[in-house]
Formats: C-alpha cells, structure tokens, sequence
C-alpha cells in the first residue's frame, strides 16, 4: 500500500511527487536529503554515540574480564563464555547474546520512542511539517533513521568484539555449536550474519517505538513504554500458560540465531523472524500512519 | 482533506489481513489426491521392507508426560545437561541427515547449544557443545548388517522410524490396529496407521504412526494417554527431503580445544560400568541419555536375577531385582536413576515406596530396591511388587 500520495503536510498546499528531485526551492526537499539529515542528525548526537559506545563496551568488558581471571569451567554462565580464552572471535558472539535481552532493546528504544516524540518535545515538529516535509515522507524518513541505528547497534557490538578479542586473545579456527570448525573468515561471516539477524530482530520493536512515539509529545514516556513492551514480550514468552501466543510475540525469535551457527546453517528461524518482524513492521506501521496524519500538531 | 476514518484504515486492514492469511495457511490443503486405499497389514508391510535411504529432515518431538518442565530461560545454554528427564519434557527439535545406513548424522537443536551424533562407518562420535566434549566410539565390525545401531545411539530424539519399528512389534492380539483417514505430514500425503489397545488397564490410548504413501517412511508416531487431550508424546517431521544429503554432514574430528573421550565397547555390547564411572562427570548428559535408551529397548539379562515379568500385551508390569541382588550393576539402578535430580524432584512418596508417574509410564521403587515398570495404573505396580 503507498501512503505516499495520500496526505500533504498542512499549510503546503500543492501535491509533489516524493522521492524525486526538488528542482526549485519551493518544492519541498527531497527525500533524499531529508534523510540525509536526519541520519546525519541521529548520529552526531550525543546521546546516540554514547549509545553506542555503552553497547561496544559490553565486549571490552567480557573481554577484559575474561582475560584477567581464571578459566571458566565449562557450562556456567552466558554460552560461549568458556571459549573465549580459546579463540578471541567468540567475544563478539558472547557479547551479542548478552546483549539480546535488554541492552540492544534498550537502545532501539530510546531510539524509535525518540523519533516524533522528540521532535514533538522540542517544538520542533511543526516546523519540520511546515518545511514541508509531509507527515508520511517524515514518518518514513524517522523509520528508516530507527533502522539505520538498529543496523549499527548489533555492528558496534560485533565489531567491537572481533576487535578486542583479536587483540587479547588469539584468533584461530571457531568452533560451530555443531562441533564443525571454520576458519576466522568464515567465523567473521557468521557473526555479521548474527547481527543481522539482530537487525531484523529489532525492526518489530523500532516500529512499536515509532508508533507510540506517535501518541505522545513526551519522548521519555515513549521510550519507556517501549521498553517496557520489549520486557513484558520476553516475560511472555517464558509462561507456558501463553504458549499459544509464543509465536507472535516480537520476541520470541531473538535467541533464534543460534542457528546460524549451526553446520549447515539453520535458516528456518531466519525466516520465521523476518516474516514475524514484517508483520510486526506492517501492523504498527499502518496505526502510526493512522495517529500521525490525524494528530494536531501543536508544537 | 481525507477524512479521519480514512486514515485509520490501513490499521484495520493490515492485521485483518494478516489474520485472513494465517487462517488461509492454517487449512490444510485438501485439493491432493488421497491415497489408494491400504489395509493395515499392507501399511505395515510398506514398513517392514523400508531400510534407511537418504533423506535429510527436521524432527519435532513434544511431550506431555506430566513431568515438571525445564526452565529455559535467559541467554544460558540451556538447561542442565545432565538430566535424562529433559529429553522428555518440553519441546525438542532435531535435524536428521542419513545416508544409507552407514551414514547418519543427528543434532539435537538446543536452545544456544547442539548436541551432535555423527556416524560414519563404523565410527561414531557424539559432541555436546555445551561443555565441549567430544565422545568416540568404534561400532563392532558386523554392526553395519541388520540392527542399525549407529542410527539409534543418538536417538535421544528418536527418529519417527526407529519409534515406529518398536512401537509397531507390539501388535498382536490385545492390539486393534486401523488405517484411518490419510494425514499430511511434513507436506506429504501419508497414511494414519492407529493401534488402539483392547485392554481397558493400560495407561496408554492408542499409537498413530504416519507412514508415507510414497516410500513408506514413518513420518511422525503419536501416543496418545488416557484421559489427557493433548498426545502424550509425539515426534514428526517438520520438513523432510528424500535425497542425499551433502556428504561433508558426515565428517566430523572433534574440535580443537574439546575434551575427547574414548568409549569402549566391551563385546557385550554394553558400556555399563563406563555409565556409572561417568553419569555423574561432564560428559554425563550423553551417558544418561544411553542408559535410559537401552534400558527402554532390553532390560539386561546379565548377571544375577532376570528381571520379572507380569502381565502381558499392554498390561505387561517388569520388575528388575534390588541392586545387591545384582552386583554386576546391569540394571539401571534405583540408585542411579534417583541421582537424577530432576527424576528425584518428580518422584512421590507412595504405600510401598517412591513412584514416578508420568500419563503413559509409571515406576514404583520400593523401599527394598526393587523397581517395577509399566504402562498400567499404580496399583498394579503394587500389586507386582507385593507378589
């Protein structure tokens, strides 16, 4: 369905083909550099490079503290933990699963809750609406800046944890869940292929933040409750009373990607959680498209 | 303007739908043609002659014994391994490559973790990732004739064909056996072979094997306890391809950095006392695993006192002497199985002893030792026992 032809911004006036070059001043600015701006803007924050920074931290710490004490048996704590000190690649993979549960939801939803909200918050909204940026061209734009933060979160993860696993320790062959050994390379390739996975997984997530960042103009509420969601999705999703909703809860797939290290790769839950996450992103996509073109904005 | 109503519109028709797709997916298709009509002897006997071929396939296994579940919860590697009764409860999922019966490959997905059982030949490793151990051991020189043992050493997960071998030995007179309505398993028409027992004293109701109309492959196996709704246990290929699968699945050295373990087999063919020395150690979990398998599959004849048996067909009641009776520790023994502490938890204090009851399994452990096994109601344990 395109929604973007239905609905100009208030006070614009004339209807223009989005996505297309603005020739004159007078259109209105092009997607392009809409987006443009509003990554440029997303990532010269403060707040979201500190995000980062605190996510690329969870590997150091592991790492440092992995290398500082004694051998872990076996079995206990976060797995992959007692590899560690075999091969430094693992770091990465150990610190992404750490950061499943609460960190990487966290982030995404200070991120997503921020997208109207903020704008909203600083009164800044309406000038952004009168520039005229169209309210669906700006929904989609602050979605597609949710999602470039949720490709970089996982990334600033894995990456940090190559690195500092490759210094610390040595790297050599990983050993898959299988039991199977593959080279670094290839080991590096499944952990880019985890964190996309983790991408995918949050995109359900950025578009419930996205949509309640719709329903009010105080950003902090919105992060909240998006975070709180992303919890209580995970709480659920341990009754055994609410199996029947396991399968549609936005959470359900985030531990799936053990799978990908699996020989051969185990791409059912891929999927599962791409069509899982699809539905999450068509659903709360259409209510946000529903409360933004009918808000008033006020400020 | 376009009016508000308007705008909320894609919000009512997204999820509305999605939900008329899922409903759409939920029908199974009936457009297929049925199957030509089969008599259960016919249906068995497209069994009887199927040997292992080449397919590689995921396995579903769910169970609802009433056996305390395990929690799974957070980004560990699971529950602890060292439990024989978490292959029972909760769902497990397994992929399944064979190709012929001398190559055979099975992974028991865990949650963050793989329990791994590779056979090629006569070697045979098993890896379990979560402590990284790596277990070989070298199959007798005639074990690639009939018995296939390579493919039920990992059965941990059975494949729906082993189960539906030794589920279907059973038939004989106390048994009603029926094809029913054709079932689609797997995306494959199959016929639903259903053994009903006659006898009223059994804890179990009936026995559904999926046997596909094609090449007679067993494609899931159901049992079903009495006055429970949901099937007690079933196992069923989620997906199944009947071609080869790529022949590096079978090649596996243990991983630098595990701990590797040699598993001999003494010419008894079993490992007994290898399972007491190691059922508590790491490589525990496997070990377990075995031991409940094989004492599923033949109670031990060795040394000492044969086990009892009472009743028979459905009703049969087996009980294995006390464990100084039988020093050659053949039996699993009460000792062993009450170190389990998940099977300890389960256990209840009963008029004679300690009982496990499960919706198709009941055990008694007497006070003196001796333990009595069967698919019938409590009492008749006791009554055994008291015998």
């Amino acid at each position: 369905m395109s929604h973007s032809d239905q609905v100009s911004a208030p006070g614009a006036g004339t209807r223009t083909n989005p996505g297309r070059e603005g020739s004159s001043p007078r259109q209105r600015p092009s997607s392009r550099s809409l987006l443009a701006s509003e990554l440029k803007q997303l990532f010269r924050r403060r707040r979201t490079q500190a995000l980062l920074l605190a996510l690329a931290a969870i590997p150091v710490m592991i790492a440092v503290v992995v290398r500082l004490s004694t051998a872990v048996p076996p079995g206990r704590g976060p797995a992959f933990l007692d590899r560690i000190t075999q091969n430094g690649l693992f770091v990465g993979v150990t610190a992404l699963i750490v950061a499943v549960p609460l960190f990487l939801p966290l982030t995404i939803g200070v991120v997503a809750g921020d997208t109207i909200a903020g704008e909203a918050g600083h009164g800044t909204l309406r000038y952004l609406l009168v520039a005229p940026a169209g309210r669906v061209r700006l929904l989609l734009v602050k979605y597609v800046g949710a999602v470039a933060f949720c490709v970089s979160a996982p990334l600033a993860v894995a990456l940090a944890g190559a690195g500092i696993g490759a210094a610390l320790f040595p790297v050599g062959p990983v050993t898959l869940l299988s039991g199977d050994v593959v080279e670094p390379g290839e080991a590096l390739n499944r952990m880019l292929l985890i964190a996309a996975y983790q991408t995918v997984s949050l995109l359900g997530l950025s578009a419930i933040g996205l949509f309640l960042s719709t329903l009010t103009d105080v950003p902090v509420g919105a992060m909240a409750a998006t975070i709180v969601l992303s919890v209580a999705s995970q709480v659920m999703d341990q009754l055994p009373q609410l199996e029947w909703l396991h399968p549609w809860l936005f959470s359900h797939y985030w531990f799936g990607f053990a799978d990908l290290l699996r020989q051969p790769i185990g791409w059912d839950s891929f999927t599962s959680n791409a069509m899982l996450q699809a539905g999450y992103i068509a659903v709360f996509g259409a209510l946000a498209y529903g409360r933004f073109v009918s808000k008033d904005v006020l400020s | 303007m376009t009016p508000t109503w308007l705008r909320w519109m894609p919000a009512v028709a997204v999820p509305a739908v999605i939900a008329a797709g899922v409903l759409a997916g939920s029908v199974p298709a009936s457009a297929r043609d049925p199957l030509p009509d089969k008599t259960p002897a016919q249906v068995l006997a497209m069994i009887a002659p199927h040997t292992t071929k080449a397919l590689s396939g995921t396995v579903e296994q769910t169970s609802e014994l009433g056996l305390p579940d395990v929690p799974q919860i957070g980004p560990t590697s699971g529950p602890a391994a060292g439990s024989i009764a978490e292959l029972l409860t909760g769902p497990h999922t397994a992929r399944v490559y064979v190709d012929g019966p001398a190559k055979v490959r099975v992974q028991i997905m865990d949650r963050m973790g793989e329990r791994d059982a590779v056979r090629q030949g006569s070697e045979v490793w098993l890896y379990n990732s979560k402590d990284n151990t790596a277990t070989h051991l070298t199959l007798p020189g005639n074990a690639s004739g009939k018995e296939d043992r390579g493919s039920r050493m990992p059965g941990s997960v059975a494949t729906p064909e082993q189960l539906a071998a030794r589920m279907l030995e059973k038939v004989d007179a106390s048994t009603d056996v029926a094809v029913r309505e054709d079932v689609e398993v797997a995306g494959r028409a199959a016929y639903n072979l259903v053994v009903t027992p006659r006898s009223q004293a059994t804890l179990v109701e009936s026995v559904a094997v999926a046997v596909d109309g094609e090449s007679g492959l067993p494609l899931s196996v159901e049992v079903r306890a009495r006055g429970q709704q949901e099937p007690a246990f079933r196992t069923a290929f989620s997906s199944l391809k009947l071609e080869a699968p790529d022949a590096s699945v079978f090649n596996f050295t243990p991983p630098p950095g595990a701990t590797v373990k040699e598993l001999a087999l003494p010419s008894s063919g079993y490992a007994k006392r290898d399972l007491g020395k190691y059922g508590k150690g790491a490589a525990g979990s496997w070990k377990d695993e075995q031991g409940k398998l094989e004492k599923d599959r033949r109670p031990p004849a060795a040394a000492g006192r044969a086990p009892s048996v009472t009743g028979f067909g459905w009703e049969t009641v087996v009980g294995f002497p006390a464990r100084a009776n039988s020093p050659a520790a053949g039996a699993p023994s009460v000792d062993m199985l009450l170190n389990d502490p998940l099977l300890r938890q389960a256990t209840v204090a009963v008029p004679g002893g300690r009982a496990i009851s499960t919706s198709l399994l009941n055990v008694l452990l007497t006070d003196d030792g001796r333990m009595f096994v069967g698919s019938v109601p409590l009492e008749r344990l006791q009554a055994a026992a008291a015998r």
